[in-house]
């Protein structure tokens, strides 16, 4: 798994790699972490390079959406595959996270 | 116009009293702001200054000889609450009744003062201080005896007493009678629809009482479906036993989220009244169980939003009315908005339902 993070003036835009499973997840929140506590107000992820979430990396999605809502900002998930979106989908995370 | 002595006197007196009056004016301000708070009471406007030296010398030149020291002069900081309707000045007077000492000798209730067959300018008027156990500073005491003037008025009446006094007041020149007679016109009309308001809103929460009233009693073939009563019947959480009904399946966490938009299905699935979703939940909900158990079963993920249980009981309703992929794709552009994921989705969602033998 990995992600790469490029802030820039406006938004910041965030790259997903690879599978968040049990292994790896802790590392995910850690790495968005930094998003969590500052830097600007909406974030966009391309999700091209995902190829599996588990419970722990919706969760973190949704930590993460939850700050940017609470600074006024907006998170957007794009380019998912259709094995990643099936989970958001079933687990009815495609009602509470901007899946473009 | 040069001004007297007298008045040059109580002119000299605000100068050196001004970071007080601008101390008090915060003050005020604060607390009508808390006092509002704490109540939930939205207003229009709520505004303080204090009296320009300009504006104070125009008043000394008309009319000093009234007035015997600065303090006789009651708006030197003044307050105004600008409420949106004319019933709720009543209100915040009873509660500024309790927050301040009331001066009633000099407060006014000029909605009292026009005579039946008038029209004009309607507002509250207290002069009002500040009493001790609601605001002290030692190094500033004397903010405790100074008078101020708190306005009270709906926003229609706002309206009407700015133009009126942009038309009045700032000119010169007397206003002709038919202009005078046009205002007093317009401010009858403006009563009348401050008082529309004010009614529309009494029924509309009466409507509201009386449809939860309905909601909760469980009488819903009577309760017509809309967005208020939608909302009121989701806080009796209908929907939440197949939630957690589906959360079991992988003994997950269950998240809260909102139903709202799920409002919009029911009137593609023709659902007229509260009553009409009661009878989807009951006959979709094995249905709904069975689709979750299908999707979920062995992913090992272990939480899920509230509004899954909603998602399956209209995907199932849709295919057992014979509504077919295309009536999935209508469901998830009604939900999620136009998106690319949503053919392949209602595609997908069509073959798992097949399996289970709902199509």
């Amino acid at each position: 798994m990995e992600v790469i993070i490029n802030k820039q003036l406006e938004k910041t835009l965030v790259e997903v790699k690879g599978r968040i499973d049990t292994t790896n997840a802790e590392q995910f929140q850690h790495d968005l972490m930094p998003l969590m506590e500052g830097g600007p107000k909406d974030i966009d992820i391309d999700c091209s390079g995902l190829e599996y979430t588990s419970s722990q990396g919706l969760r973190t999605f949704l930590m993460l959406q939850k700050s940017v809502n609470a600074k006024g900002g907006q998170m957007v998930l794009r380019h998912m595959n259709p094995m990643v979106k099936e989970v958001f989908d079933i687990t009815g995370f495609s009602n509470i996270i901007t899946i473009l | 116009m040069r001004l007297d002595m007298h008045s040059e006197m109580i002119l000299e007196e605000y100068r050196s009293q001004l970071p007080v009056f601008e101390r008090l004016q915060e003050v005020v301000l604060n607390q009508l702001r808390r006092c509002l708070d704490d109540h939930n009471i939205l207003v229009s406007g709520l505004e303080a200054r204090v009296k320009t030296e300009k504006s104070l010398t125009g008043k000394l030149e008309l009319k000093g000889y009234k007035y015997r020291t600065l303090d006789d002069i009651t708006d030197i900081v003044g307050a105004r609450i600008i409420t949106y309707y004319s019933d709720e000045v009543d209100l915040i007077s009873a509660l500024v009744e309790k927050q301040f000492h009331i001066d009633w000798e000099n407060s006014v209730d000029k909605r009292k003062m026009l005579e039946t067959d008038r029209f004009g300018y309607l507002s509250l008027h207290y002069v009002c201080r500040i009493p001790k156990e609601l605001f002290f500073d030692p190094e500033m005491p004397e903010l405790n005896q100074i008078r101020f003037e708190l306005q009270m008025r709906s926003t229609l009446q706002h309206v009407w007493a700015n133009m009126y006094h942009d038309m009045g007041y700032k000119s010169d020149v007397e206003i002709p009678v038919e202009y005078q007679r046009n205002m007093g016109r317009l401010a009858g009309m403006l009563e009348l629809v401050d008082e529309q308001f004010s009614r529309i809103r009494r029924e509309i929460n009466d409507y509201r009482r009386n449809v939860q009233s309905l909601v909760a009693s469980g009488n819903f073939n009577e309760v017509p479906l809309n967005g208020d009563t939608f909302r009121s019947y989701l806080e009796l959480k209908p929907f939440h036993r197949l939630a957690e009904k589906i959360a079991a399946i992988n003994q997950a966490e269950l998240y809260e989220d909102s139903l709202m938009p799920y409002f919009k299905v029911f009137y593609l699935l023709g659902m007229k009244t509260i009553g009409d979703i009661e009878r989807f939940r009951n006959e979709y909900s094995e249905g709904a169980y069975q689709l979750a158990l299908l999707q979920l079963a062995g992913t090992g993920l272990d939480i899920v939003a509230c509004s899954v249980a909603l998602q399956n009981l209209c995907i199932v309703a849709i295919l057992k009315q014979g509504f077919g992929e295309a009536g999935l794709l209508r469901l998830f552009g009604l939900v999620y908005g136009d998106s690319s994921y949503n053919e392949q989705r209602a595609q997908r969602v069509y073959e798992q339902a097949q399996k289970i033998n709902l199509v």
